[in-house]
């Protein structure tokens, strides 16, 4: 099956800076991608790459087969893109934007017209689609951006941080939104700040680290893979510091010596339970909690947590 | 996939709709401003000149300054138009469309187009209410207008391009098109410039567009009109090109 979007060795420098370092990776028709990285690590590059907004040096990049550079009228009509930053034109209103959008992309007046009307219904702009754009509130704005891309029905939609400052009402009707457009069959490819939204939504997360790929799985798989669950033991009494026997292991006394604190990989829970009872150390609680995909993003791009990414 | 189709019209549209949505600025301006002109240049102090060229001063003056307002609005619509889009960023909703290169240039340029034709008819129009002549040869006139005028859309899109600030746009203007224009010939004959100065003038293009338009309109040129023709043809396929060059490798719009 031609996949959806492939880029393969994709090299991109801004001068002497390297964003991006041999990117290779594929997302498959219908996948709904999350594509991960701290700030700066080539997300925004790599969607650039795919959308011809960005020069890149060596590499391929195609979509559903067409080059982007050499086949880009095709490519571009397949692709719809909302960007992170609003980019409407300054002299139109909504319903204006939608519709000079439906006509770059090949929809006659009437087409345009009707289905500009369609989107404004569904994104809830129908009453200030007359009035110029800048007069929309941020969300509304936001919403205005996802239509656009939505004017010609891109088998594939890119998504650079959609959520970024939407109110939580808006952010789960966007998702409720993306989902139901993935499951009537849209590719999807959504970089976002909020990993829990890339952990409820996305099948696929790539992850990106100062421009390589660091990561490319089915979402569980990435979780299991990178993390283990992470378990808190709770003591009665404080331990004055941890026992010799347990210095060998990725644990971490805290709490002024009340929780210790690990990683639950390669069965490393008996070995500490039989030193605690060896050491006479009581555990009054054991907490266990279970991976997240920010455990694993957080593993993968060795930032700590609290961290903005 | 079809060149010049909707995408193509769509944009087209858009153009003309940026310029007319802004007609005070855009369209009346040069329109007050030729009537003045016309009334204090050609009607007051003209009156005191007998002929240019065999014709009165009022008749010589209208087709240089409908040639200027076409290269003033052509130039101001187009550097104007991608240097916001440059600047709002909402160029980028053009760069992804499937639109060719040459289809965005070219559309642009048509935008260009049809602002200084607006302009063209408002300036002759208020002309008509000072002088009335037979125009000569109309299709000279036409090819005048639309050549000079996609030569300047094209001129302001390369200055859009590597301008880093509004001023640099108003820059052009100011030290550039507009000494060359007035030095061209929109108020007076090259009989009228002192030899020394003749030879240094065949070397402005925009005396070839004057001339041009003016043996268009009135049968009378300082050059021969085939001439004039060859430089605006030549100037405008080499702009033109640029520009499409220009877009094509990204120059100032891709990352």
């Amino acid at each position: 099956m031609t996949p959806a979007v492939e880029i393969q060795g994709l090299t991109k420098f801004y001068k002497s800076f390297q964003a991006l370092d041999g990117v290779s990776f594929n997302v498959q028709p219908g996948d709904f991608f999350g594509f991960l990285g701290p700030n700066g690590a080539g997300k925004t590059t790599t969607i650039a790459a795919i959308t011809g907004l960005a020069n890149f040096q060596t590499g391929s990049v195609r979509v559903f087969g067409h080059d982007v550079r050499a086949d880009y009228r095709q490519s571009r009509r397949l692709v719809g893109l909302v960007p992170q930053e609003f980019n409407f034109d300054p002299f139109l209103s909504a319903e204006q934007i939608l519709f000079f959008e439906g006509g770059y992309f090949g929809l006659s007046r009437a087409e345009a017209r009707s289905r500009a009307d369609e989107l404004l219904k569904t994104f809830d702009l129908w009453d200030k689609r007359k009035g110029n754009y800048k007069k929309l509130s941020g969300g509304m704005k936001r919403r205005l951006l996802i239509a656009r891309a939505l004017m010609h029905k891109p088998k594939v939609l890119i998504l650079d941080e959609p959520t970024a400052g939407v109110d939580l009402e808006l952010r789960h009707h966007l998702w409720d939104f993306l989902r139901r457009l993935n499951k009537d069959g849209t590719t999807i490819f959504l970089t976002t700040h909020y990993i829990e939204e890339a952990e409820k939504l996305c099948s696929r997360i790539g992850v990106i680290h100062q421009g390589r790929i660091v990561a490319m799985d089915a979402t569980g798989d990435l979780i299991q893979r990178m993390t283990g669950d992470q378990v808190e033991l709770y003591f009665k009494m404080p331990a004055a510091g941890l026992p010799d026997a347990l210095k060998a292991l990725p644990v971490f006394l805290e709490e002024n010596g009340t929780r210790l604190r690990f990683e639950e990989r390669h069965q490393i829970v008996s070995s500490v339970l039989r030193i605690l009872h060896e050491e006479k150390m009581d555990v009054e609680k054991i907490n266990v909690r279970r991976p997240t995909l920010e455990d694993a993003f957080l593993k993968l791009t060795g930032k700590k947590s609290g961290i903005a990414i | 996939m079809k060149i010049l189709g909707t995408g193509f019209k769509a944009l087209v549209e858009r153009e003309i709709f940026r310029f007319i949505s802004v007609f005070n600025q855009t369209i009346f301006p040069p329109v007050v401003s030729s009537f003045l002109y016309i009334f204090i240049f050609g009607y007051s102090l003209g009156a005191r000149i007998e002929t240019v060229n065999g014709l009165p001063y009022l008749q010589f003056l209208v087709p240089g300054l409908i040639m200027m307002y076409v290269i003033e609005g052509s130039y101001a619509n187009t550097s104007s138009s991608l240097f916001i889009s440059r600047w709002a960023n909402n160029i980028e909703e053009l760069l992804v469309t499937p639109l060719s290169y040459f289809e965005m240039v070219l559309a642009i340029l048509i935008g260009g187009l049809a602002r200084s034709l607006v302009t063209a008819c408002g300036v002759y129009l208020v002309s008509l209410c000072f002088v009335q002549f037979e125009i000569a040869h109309p299709w000279t006139v036409l090819f005048f207008m639309i050549f000079v005028s996609l030569t300047f859309s094209a001129a302001g899109m390369i200055m859009a391009l590597f301008a880093e600030e509004f001023e640099h746009l108003t820059l052009a203007t100011t030290f550039v098109i507009t000494p060359l224009v007035f030095l061209g010939g929109v108020f007076h004959s090259l009989e009228m410039v002192p030899p020394a100065l003749r030879g240094i003038t065949v070397f402005n293009p925009m005396f070839y567009m004057v001339n041009g338009l003016r043996y268009g309109m009135l049968g009378v040129s300082d050059v021969s009109v085939l001439q004039s023709m060859t430089v605006v043809l030549a100037l405008f396929l080499g702009l033109f090109s640029f520009t499409v060059l220009l877009f094509k490798s990204g120059y100032k719009l891709r990352k």
